[in-house]
């Protein structure tokens, strides 16, 4: 067991929610008034498949279970698994639904880790930084570098994030994953 | 039983059935103690026996000075105070609203809990018997509001590790808890009388009520284009009359003016400008300022849901953080609006960090459009079920829920 804060946690991590083992499907951090930030998280039991959403403090603390994991590459999709691949060309198998928030990210090739529960694939966790193209966006609007004013834009998996106005269809973006967020262009 | 707010130790009463209790910590400024209070006199308007707990009770001896029927304020600076012979300040079928994430409940569950050994012990998985806990957000039209609404969290420590506390989002749609409105608000509304009301504020400063003058509210922190805005309205060809809040709005008004006369020592407010450093107003009488004003120019999130219902042309001050995370809030918010680009371009000039960013020129004021988009936001949040009602109706059903269960 580790010690985690909410903030921390990540889509394939699996935590203890009292005394069930649960698997981290999805979080979205949220930062609210004065500082105070929220994290609500998807979580899916492993021994009863129950499935329940919940918000804590971001600086909540949870007892993460340290799941073993092998460096993969993601190599196709067949419903409704997604099969990743390590360098020894074993398959594993993962659950579409505890794929969590790599879908948003996932695309051919891409490297990521695969975590196994008593001997089971049951997640991937990815870098916490990625670079992607932005597929759709406004037009940029050249002037405000600020980046405080944000449009939405669309990467190739459909997933939506907030970048700078002077941000265009075609550039490259680094998004930090465990956000969401747009980081910067590259 | 009227209750006036007083520092010192309440009188014990007990608990009478599905007593609601809120609970406030006074951070900075007046915006939590402003949303709790109207919350505890709306919950007691609706039948609702109501304990304020507070950490900092003065500012409500200026803001709500009589009290209100069927709210107690106790006042927990010094921490949660022992209820006299043993006796328990809440019953299970109470209801705890911790506002704003402050986590003052889980005190007085653990004074409880140690007179009451058995709450500490309590076996929450085997028992539907919980007080319904909620943690009221604060105020956002970020979509995540939308997700987060009525989520369930565990408390993870303390005496109430394991109880269920829900998160309730105030917000400006259906998805939300929505906002704060008094029952008698629009009656109230139909029969204010501005000019009486400003008849009687204005002689008091030395000053008559003029209804060819355009009369402007400025309730904020220190906004950069302050100096910008006071030059335009000195500048314009409208009589105006500048009503300036008491504390931080005066101070910055103040500095201004200071700042004037270092640059052009002979320098002097134009004829056509009049500046009124108003007292501390109570709820009430800032709403008949907001209703009264031509313009109002509000800051947090009490005066912005206020100046919504005004239904006047308002520019809104957001509270500030460190990291500029409240410039997605103010775009949210605009952007719920449909507000027209000229009230963008003001609310972004007008939050402007003064240490980071660099000012952008302050557009004209239109009022006209403002005005529109105003009624018309007022309009689209009337249809809206209150804030109050809301609480009520998901307490209840919480309730329900667990003695089903």
């Amino acid at each position: 067991m580790a010690l985690k804060i909410a903030q921390e946690l990540r889509a394939g991590n699996v935590v203890m929610q009292g005394k069930d083992p649960m698997i981290v499907l999805k979080t979205e951090y949220a930062r609210g008034g004065r500082g105070a930030a929220t994290v609500r998280l998807k979580l899916k039991g492993l021994i009863n498949n129950f499935n329940t959403e919940l918000v804590f403090r971001a600086d909540d603390k949870f007892e993460q279970i340290v799941l073993d994991k092998k460096e993969c590459t993601y190599s196709y999709f067949a419903e409704p698994m997604y099969v990743c691949m390590d360098a020894e060309y074993n398959q594993y198998e993962v659950e579409a639904e505890n794929m969590g928030d790599a879908l948003n990210y996932l695309e051919d090739g891409m490297e990521l880790e695969v975590c196994f529960y008593e001997g089971k694939a049951i997640s991937v966790e990815i870098p916490t930084s990625v670079q992607r193209v932005i597929e759709w966006t406004e037009p940029a609007v050249k002037g405000d570098t600020s980046g405080k004013v944000l449009k939405p834009a669309k990467l190739a998996t459909g997933f939506e994030i907030g970048v700078p106005i002077f941000v265009a269809q075609g550039d490259k973006v680094e998004i930090d994953t465990r956000t969401g967020e747009y980081r910067k262009r590259v | 039983m009227v209750s006036v707010p007083s520092s010192s130790t309440p009188t014990f009463t007990p608990s009478t059935p599905s007593t609601w209790h809120i609970f406030c910590k006074v951070v900075d400024n007046f915006g939590d103690i402003g949303v709790c209070w109207r919350l505890a006199c709306q919950l007691a308007t609706r039948g609702k026996t109501v304990r304020l707990w507070v950490d900092d009770v003065s500012a409500l001896a200026w803001m709500a000075p009589n009290g209100y029927p069927n709210v107690t304020v106790m006042d927990c600076a010094q921490g949660m105070p022992q209820a006299p012979n043993g006796a328990a300040w809440w019953n299970w079928d109470d209801i705890f609203i911790d506002t704003f994430g402050c986590d003052l409940a889980i005190d007085l569950i653990a004074l409880q809990a140690i007179i009451t050994p058995s709450i500490g012990q309590y076996d929450y998985i085997n028992s539907p018997k919980q007080p319904v806990w909620l943690n009221l957000e604060h105020l956002t039209a970020e979509s995540f509001a939308e997700r987060n609404h009525t989520l369930p969290t565990i408390h993870r420590e303390g005496a109430a590790t394991g109880w269920t506390k829900h998160y309730f989002y105030p917000g400006f749609n259906e998805q939300t808890g929505g906002l704060l409105r008094e029952t008698d608000l629009l009656a109230r509304q139909q029969v204010f009388d501005r000019g009486a009301w400003l008849g009687q504020l204005l002689p008091l400063k030395q000053l008559a009520f003029d209804p060819n003058t355009r009369y402007i509210s400025l309730f904020c922190y220190e906004p950069q284009a302050l100096e910008a805005l006071i030059n335009q309205i000195a500048n314009s060809q409208t009589p105006t009359c500048l009503l300036v809040t008491a504390g931080r709005a005066a101070a910055a008004v103040k500095a201004v003016l200071e700042h004037q006369t270092r640059l052009q020592p002979a320098y002097s407010l134009p004829v056509l400008l009049s500046i009124v450093y108003l007292d501390a107003l109570t709820q009430n009488d800032y709403d008949h300022l907001l209703w009264s004003c031509d313009l109002n120019f509000v800051r947090g999130e009490d005066s912005l849901v206020r100046a919504i219902w005004a239904g006047k042309p308002f520019v809104w001050h957001i509270y500030q953080q460190d990291d500029g995370v409240h410039h997605a809030k103010l775009e949210a918010f605009l952007r719920m609006m449909e507000a027209p680009d000229s009230l963008k371009t003001m609310h972004r000039a007008w939050n402007v960090n003064a240490t980071l960013d660099a000012a952008p020129p302050l557009p004209t004021l239109d009022l006209a459009q403002w005005g529109q988009s105003a009624m018309a936001l007022r309009q689209k949040l009337l249809a809206q079920q209150d804030l109050c009602s809301q609480l009520i109706d998901y307490a209840g059903s919480v309730q329900e829920k667990r003695l089903k269960s």
